[in-house]
């Protein structure tokens, strides 16, 4: 697996908050910026998948490929997007394959749901019932067991607010962009659904983004420098259900991990950046504790003492992350890894940044908070 | 009245659950459980062993601790709107499953982790249906 595939393009939009453009726009935009990137014409797309649960939008884009396919699971689709890639070249079927994600809730433009007024305001099954309604509610039931168990505070969910907001401070095209917070700002924005205050939580951008996939000889043709892919894995939450701890972990990190690592041949010690999907504080503390780098229960104190900051033993959510720099479901981490791979992030440039581990989870089932879970490890040399 | 599948469909169950909403209209909790090797579960299952040959919904004895909670300060369904600030809490019942449900007759101060508690019934205007709900144990 390892360096065989590459990401020969990025195509990314503006991101913000009422952006004013539609979902399609977006889209068809980003396509055409990741094709303009490669300097390939729009036919040499011959597969295409909207990392979305929509049925109908090539003629909006203008694209004839192989097949089209949606493919959904929520914060794990990117990932799944680019083995579904990968297993379709392998496969024969095609030789480059646009990845394609574009949404804008704060427009009025959810693609396959337009009741839906905002993407973290999903129901989940019975416990709707209950008032449990929206994704801050799911996580909250992973931070509270957090909490019992090891005594995290609400200060050290503020910590990664903090430190997240930091960097998006000095990266343009965030939402945090020139406007860092303090862990009183945090302390003192409103309690919404506890443990989670308003600074604890991601919220709703617009944006669109797009990657092509191909074989690694290829992208080598078509871009200076093509991020490769070096492993990746899944895990369900549905496991650890049937053990009877769902909420004792944030998701089922062991089995994806394994797997990305064994097809990357590397340790967690190679790792230069995490980029993990983080809708809520608490999936900051809980990753970097699954992943290892912070011990199981001392991920508080971890981000406390600045360790996912730039000079910390991982810096994580480089780019601010969902919480402060714009919400592109599973994509938010994977762009962020590009850009420092490619050497882009300007001022947040990382000294080192050679191999990041990317993450993201969803598809919630409902009652049992099984939700996928993928692991993607990118490179920069094969 | 019969319960309407159409509300047990739109909250993501299905036929299989009637039994567990009809057991709550009259006041009793139910769950499915595996009758080769005896695991209950919730909501309607096959068992993960032994598959959907032998499962039946059986009477549970309706007491439980608090295995998580969210305090919502914001009234996301209808029927809260007079409750914010309310507790979403999951259960570990007795018989071993996990169990979404509101904890009333409590202060919200009051709820923690490991709080023990036992079912009452109220009726959801909403959706037609009995909805179990939990009550600190006296």
């Amino acid at each position: 697996m390892r360096g065989r595939f590459a990401i020969a393009a990025l195509g990314l939009t503006e991101q913000g908050i009422r952006l004013g453009r539609s979902d399609r726009d977006l889209r068809g935009d980003a396509v055409e910026r990741a094709l303009r990137e490669a300097g390939l014409e729009r036919d040499a797309i011959d597969g295409y998948i909207h990392c979305w649960g929509e049925r109908e939008d090539l003629r909006y884009l203008g694209l004839s490929p192989n097949f089209s396919w949606a493919l959904s699971c929520g914060g794990a689709t990117p990932t799944a997007g680019i083995l579904a890639a990968i297993g379709m070249i392998e496969a024969g079927q095609a030789e480059m394959v646009a990845c394609v994600y574009g949404i804008a809730p704060t427009s009025g433009y959810i693609p396959g749901v337009p009741d839906l007024k905002s993407i973290g305001a999903h129901s989940y099954g019975y416990p709707s019932l209950y008032g449990m309604m929206g994704a801050a509610s799911a996580h909250a039931l992973h931070a509270r067991r957090h909490i019992h168990l090891f005594g995290t505070t609400s200060e050290q969910l503020g910590a990664v607010a903090v430190t997240q907001r930091a960097y998006a401070a000095v990266r343009p095209g965030t939402t945090g962009y020139g406007k860092p917070i303090t862990l009183a700002d945090h302390q003192g924005s409103p309690m919404i659904v506890d443990p989670f205050r308003r600074l604890d939580c991601c919220r709703d951008t617009d944006g669109g983004v797009a990657i092509l996939v191909c074989k690694a000889d290829r992208a080598r043709q078509l871009s200076p420098n093509p991020v490769y892919i070096l492993g990746a894995g899944m895990g369900q939450n549905i496991a650890n259900w049937h053990k009877g701890v769902p909420y004792d972990h944030h998701d089922n990190i062991a089995p994806a991990k394994a797997r990305a690592f064994a097809q990357a041949g590397i340790t967690l010690a190679d790792v230069d950046m995490a980029q993990l999907y983080d809708p809520f504080t608490i999936s900051v503390i809980m990753q970097l504790e699954a992943y290892g780098f912070a011990p199981e229960g001392h991920g508080g104190p971890f981000v406390a003492e600045g360790g996912n900051g730039p000079d910390g033993p991982i810096p994580t959510n480089t780019a601010g992350g969902q919480l402060s720099g714009f919400y592109a479901t599973g994509f938010t981490p994977i762009i962020e890894a590009i850009v420092q791979l490619r050497g882009q992030a300007g001022a947040g440039q990382l000294k080192k940044a050679d191999i990041a581990l990317c993450s993201g989870h969803g598809l919630n089932a409902g009652v049992q908070n099984s939700w996928n879970h993928a692991t993607l490890l990118l490179g920069n040399q094969p | 009245m019969s319960i309407d599948l159409a509300v047990i469909k739109k909250l993501g169950g299905d036929h299989l659950d009637l039994s567990f909403w009809e057991g709550a209209r009259r006041g009793e909790l139910l769950l499915h459980r595996c009758g080769i090797c005896g695991k209950h579960y919730w909501p309607a299952s096959r068992c993960v062993e032994h598959g959907g040959t032998d499962m039946a919904w059986v009477p549970a004895s309706g007491r439980g601790t608090v295995h998580t909670y969210t305090i919502m300060h914001h009234a996301y369904a209808p029927r809260m709107a007079p409750h914010v600030p309310y507790c979403v809490a999951v259960l570990k019942l007795e018989e071993g499953p996990f169990f979404h449900t509101n904890i009333v007759d409590c202060p919200m101060e009051g709820i923690h982790v490991g709080l023990e508690v036992a079912v009452r019934f109220e009726e959801d205007e909403v959706s037609g249906l009995t909805l179990p709900v939990f009550a600190p144990v006296a």
